[in-house]
């Protein structure tokens, strides 16, 4: 007996959709009901039906809206330093030529390293009296004792600081993907641009840039969603803090669920997350990305 | 002027170092790469397209990437090095660069802590288990997606593109409370799978842009030649995309061995993962730092290695999503 192409199809595609279905649909449901609930920690506790009043106490917040913005920050930061530092060496690669091949490969060393080892790292790095970017600077003259920047204590520069080892994790990332995207520019296109008179900064945004547009619309896409969600270097790092200055959205609801044990609340914060999530991602999906489809 | 026929013919073409530039791309895959031979050959030749061609500015940008390379690989340096540093030299004041004195005192503190080793154990085991759930489920997939085309099919790749948005904070909580329903609790087989519902959307992703470059007619004859619609893709498809799947498997692996969130949440004392030990050396044992960079080091530099030996396939599958579009 022969079945269907269209049948066969769903046979090979059933176990994967049911696993996600099980254990990412089924969880989001739980989460979103888990919403209009009053729920108590404890294990059997009782649990009431309250409507929306998770999601007003949540928009009533302070630690919310605050963690909102600082998400919205953070992402910006990262993602914009990562794209320029990643461009920079993608062209840097580029203008090397096949010799610099063995830097590429080196060069892509910290994507492997787990982010609460970068987070540790960095912290190592930046924490007030013995760490080493405070004295360095002082050696170098930049700065009249060590302790000068409380990189982590500073609430006014700690969002800042939290960031530097996700941009130093995944810049490789972003310059990989650029300079696959080099790649594909025709030389003769760049050869004839130089002729014509084209200087460096033309031949950047008029020529390379917009050839590079999908590419770089992907890989702004992809880390924005994941830097949306950085949680393993900051908590390493600061735990939110100091005055929830680092407190970001990620970091707002896993303390909420686990330390002030207010699952409904952390329900509803999460949900309303997702949601951003989701909007913002299928925005940049259907009008940027396009999948699947020839740009 | 036409920029087509400029130059046409007149340069050589090679196919790019990169072989996921290569794989990515349906469109340009050949690219213009000088070999430095070439150049020495023909003093007067200008390298091609973006490629530097003057010497100066060859010297001034190899002196601009030894810096950049120097700023970006002195983190990972300065951890060995305090690594094997002394307890007490590891935060003395002002710091050093390189230890007073060598010593691997904090490698035998770090693993000599109870649960350290149990903890590498549990790291690998979850990581296997979670890999080869990940490719059990996502080559069919994958497959079933790429080769037939249903309206399904295209629904299904985006929906496994939708979950890759899902915060893992947003599900891992239900997630730990179902596992522990399932009585699961605290035992590598709840993380992994877990970690593989973040591997899984990236798997089918990956093999999806794999079987798109394997040609139909492959299976088709395979078909003719009374294979089943099964065995042929298990006898002829398969160990032509093997590569693919070592690439998605890499990723699979690396994935579930660096995640900290959903091990966080997960596990207890049996099933701690390393990420886990290490983050929890902060508040157990008053910062020490030491054994924290030593633990830090052995637990990043088996894959560091691995994935320097494997760099082609790596960039094959970072650049295979973003490069098709």
């Amino acid at each position: 007996m022969r079945i269907s192409d269209r049948r066969f199809a769903m046979f090979l595609m059933t176990p994967a959709a049911l696993f996600l279905a099980i254990f990412v649909a089924y969880p989001l449901l739980r989460l979103v009901t888990d919403s209009f609930f009053k729920i108590s920690p404890m294990a059997g506790g009782p649990r009431d039906f309250v409507g929306m009043d998770n999601y007003l106490r949540a928009f009533a917040s302070e630690a919310f809206m605050g963690a909102g913005w600082r998400t919205l920050a953070y992402t910006l930061v990262v993602v914009t330093l990562e794209f320029a530092l990643g461009l920079g060496m993608a062209l840097l690669f580029t203008m090397l030529g096949r010799n610099s091949q063995i830097w590429r490969t080196v060069f892509l060393y910290p994507l492997m390293i787990a982010p609460i080892v970068a987070g540790l790292l960095w912290k190592f790095l930046m924490i007030d009296n013995f760490g080493l970017i405070g004295t360095l600077m002082h050696q170098a003259g930049l700065l009249a004792n060590p302790n000068q920047i409380g990189w982590l204590s500073d609430p006014n520069i700690v969002l800042f600081s939290v960031a530097i080892p996700d941009i130093w994790l995944t810049t490789s990332f972003m310059c990989l993907v650029l300079f696959a995207g080099l790649q594909n520019i025709p030389g003769d296109l760049i050869e004839a641009a130089k002729l014509d008179g084209a200087r460096a900064p033309a031949l950047l945004f008029r020529i390379i840039l917009p050839l590079l547009r999908p590419v770089i619309a992907v890989a702004l896409v992809v880390r924005g969603i994941d830097a949306a969600r950085a949680f393993d270097t900051i908590l390493i790092q600061t735990n939110g803090g100091p005055q929830s200055a680092s407190e970001t959205m990620s970091l707002l609801i896993y303390r909420t669920m686990i330390r002030f044990g207010d699952p409904g609340l952390a329900s509803a914060m999460g949900t309303i997350y997702l949601l951003a999530m989701l909007g913002v991602a299928f925005f940049a999906v259907a009008t940027i990305w396009r999948p699947g489809k020839d740009n | 002027m036409s920029l087509a026929d400029h130059r046409l013919g007149g340069t050589k073409s090679t196919e790019t170092t990169l072989p996921a530039a290569a794989a990515g791309s349906r469109k340009g895959t050949k690219t213009h790469t000088d070999t430095g031979g070439g150049r020495r050959r023909r003093p007067r030749h200008h390298a091609e397209g973006l490629e530097a061609g003057k010497r100066s500015t060859r010297t001034l940008l190899w002196i601009l990437l030894a810096a950049a390379m120097i700023l970006y690989g002195f983190p990972f340096l300065y951890l060995l090095f305090t690594s094997f540093k002394t307890p007490i030299d590891t935060i003395a004041v002002p710091p050093t660069i390189l230890p007073r004195e060598w010593t691997l005192e904090n490698y035998t503190n770090a693993l000599g802590r109870s649960g350290v080793l149990a903890s590498f154990i549990n790291s690998t085991q979850t990581a296997i288990i979670s890999t080869v759930l990940s490719l059990v489920l996502a080559v069919p997939a994958a497959y079933g997606i790429t080769r037939y085309k249903t309206p399904s099919g295209r629904v299904f790749i985006m929906a496994a593109l939708v979950t890759r948005m899902v915060p893992p904070v947003a599900i891992g909580i239900p997630l730990a409370s179902m596992m522990s329903a399932a009585g699961l609790a605290d035992t590598p087989i709840a993380l992994s799978i877990a970690h593989t519902t973040i591997s899984l959307p990236l798997s089918i992703w990956l093999m999806s842009s794999f079987f798109e470059a394997v040609p139909q007619d492959l299976e088709e004859a395979a078909t003719v030649d009374g294979c089943s619609r099964l065995g042929a893709l298990w006898r002829v498809v398969i160990p032509v995309v093997s590569g693919g799947i070592a690439v998605t498997a890499i990723f699979a692996f690396l994935a579930s061995w660096n995640e900290f969130l959903f091990a966080l949440l997960m596990t207890a004392v049996r099933s701690q993962t390393t990420p886990v030990v290490i983050a929890n050396f902060q508040t157990q044992f008053g910062l020490d730092w030491g054994s924290m960079t030593a633990l830090a080091a052995v637990y990043s530099i088996p894959v560091i290695v691995l994935t320097l030996l494997l760099q082609r396939k790596i960039v094959a599958g970072m650049t295979l999503g973003a490069v098709k579009g």
